[in-house]
């Protein structure tokens, strides 16, 4: 009985080996300027990612690294309610996370926030989804999560077990994570690509 | 590049289904109470129309609005409250349907997975930790005394005081308070919830024996034990005692030394709560003192605090 526990405690475990790879790979530091660094996440395919609006500093010299490279950014839109900025940065690539539909959370699942908190690289945060909060027209607004967050998880990506994206970790309330729904990330680039072919 | 493992199976996610279905479960039987400002607090459906939550979270005594697990509204009414738990008793129309499933708690150690579940507002939400420790013979500074009391490594955010605390299977072991410690994150184990619920349904308060004096520990001299052949080498100083109340009526007097109750040493000032509260209704303590270096034994009949209150 105890070594049948102990044997999944350690399968759950090597998930979780698993899982920090694929996020470690998926995700890049965000450097604007002197200000602390934040987490961006790579979107798309074509040298496109993902981070806070809060993490840039207008204006500033912006870097992203992926794999230990420093290399040049652009901020190419900005969507400030929604505290989301898309970056690009030719050569960046790397895995991309796929994405979670926030209708089917449940309350109580398991949820990992990956990011560079304090400046700790690559480090990895385990807590269960608290609520989904909704606006007025009943579509998701704010991913709440029981998990630990510090400045520098900002831009980052908060998966489910099976390393699907569910938010980007955008703040601290109450003790409380608190994300903004890859469905609006999703919709802020789609937005963003477009107005820029046009 | 998919974190699963070799065989397939991916323990992770099961986990993570587990977890939230034991939370579906559970919010089956978490209401939402409206009887303060702000965030709403958490109650728990304990049995067939009766609802326990966590007492300082009901600011009012009656016409409390309450939601429940399904959303709809309804009222309740307080039958009774404990402060010394901090539990309050609230009786609604008949919810049968929402009674939460126990868990059998004695299986419970410390580093045992659980999640506290609340519904601050019209949907659950849910937190995630282990037990980290488990008290024995607790007692709570309004001087309840807990057999068992779990301590929570886990946050009770607001509107959480008052919901369950359940196991990986969505079993309910406990009520959880942020209040009951200061603070500190505890829940009060289901068998307690049962005990005290037993009291308020039935009288709508719990019987808090007191006989009015305040006491501080002295150590006895040497001397002193061998000439009255005592079995202990500690007593309680009688330091105040309140007008009217039945130390007073009983002729306890300011410097009496308090030796004994009920043929128990008393060395402790939890030692003197035990005896009190082991005595039956109406029933009287027989208390050994020591006055100007001579025993003197006194009758003293408990008054009940959970009456006043």
């Amino acid at each position: 009985m105890i070594a049948s526990m102990l044997g999944s405690a350690r399968s759950a475990s090597s998930n979780l080996n698993g899982l920090a790879e694929l996020l470690r790979q998926a995700v890049v530091e965000v450097r604007s300027g002197d200000s602390g660094s934040g987490t961006g996440i790579i979107w798309g395919g074509a040298g496109l990612v993902v981070t806070n609006a809060h993490c840039i500093r207008r204006g500033a010299a912006l870097q992203v690294d992926a794999g230990g490279k420093w290399r040049e950014a652009q901020a190419i839109a900005y969507h400030p309610q929604h505290d989301l900025a898309l970056l690009a940065s030719p050569s960046v690539s790397g895995p991309l996370l796929e994405l979670r539909d926030p209708e089917s959370l449940r309350a109580g699942e398991l949820v990992f926030a990956h990011g560079h908190p304090l400046g700790i690289r690559d480090a990895l945060a385990m807590g269960v989804l608290h609520t989904v909060t909704r606006d007025r027209t009943k579509s998701p607004r704010w991913i709440v999560a029981d998990v630990r967050l510090a400045p520098g998880n900002s831009g980052g990506p908060l998966v489910d077990a099976e390393g699907r994206l569910i938010g980007i970790n955008s703040m601290v309330v109450n003790g409380l994570g608190v994300a903004v729904p890859a469905s609006l990330v999703q919709q802020f680039v789609e937005r963003a690509l477009s107005q820029r072919a046009a | 590049m998919s974190p699963k493992s070799e065989s397939g199976s991916n323990t992770l996610v099961e986990l993570s289904s587990q977890l939230a279905a034991a939370v579906e479960i559970a919010g089956n039987s978490v209401v939402a109470i409206h009887a303060r400002r702000r965030i709403p607090s958490s109650g728990i459906v304990w049995r067939d129309g009766v609802i326990v939550s966590a007492s300082h979270t009901v600011r009012r005594d009656d016409e409390i609005p309450v939601t429940l697990p399904n959303g709809d509204s309804t009222v309740a009414t307080v039958a009774g409250r404990d402060p010394a738990t901090d539990l309050i008793a609230l009786r609604i129309k008949s919810a049968k349907s929402y009674v939460a499933p126990r868990a059998d708690s004695s299986s419970l150690r410390v580093g045992s997975l659980v999640l506290a579940v609340g519904r601050p507002g019209r949907s659950v939400s849910a937190s995630f930790g282990i037990i980290s420790a488990v008290g024995e013979g607790w007692r709570s500074w309004q001087g309840a005394r807990i057999d068992r009391v779990f301590r929570l490594d886990l946050s009770v955010y607001d509107g959480f005081s008052g919901g369950p605390l359940v196991d990986a299977s969505g079993a309910v072991l406990g009520l959880n308070n942020s209040a009951l410690a200061r603070g500190t994150p505890m829940a009060l184990p289901a068998k307690a919830v049962d005990r005290v619920l037993d009291e308020l349904l039935e009288s709508g308060h719990v019987r808090r024996p007191f006989i009015g004096v305040a006491v501080q520990p002295v150590a006895l001299s040497a001397s002193l034990v061998k000439q009255h052949q005592l079995g202990h080498d500690s007593g309680l100083l009688i330091v105040s005692i309140a007008d009217a109340s039945p130390a007073d009526k009983a002729g306890v007097l300011l410097g009496d030394v308090l030796l004994e109750a009920n043929g128990q040493s008393i060395g402790r000032p939890d030692d003197l709560l035990d005896a009190l509260s082991s005595v039956e209704t109406g029933g009287a303590v027989a208390l050994k003192l020591l006055r100007g270096g001579t025993i003197k034994t006194v009758s003293v009949t408990p008054a009940d605090r959970g009456a006043g209150e």
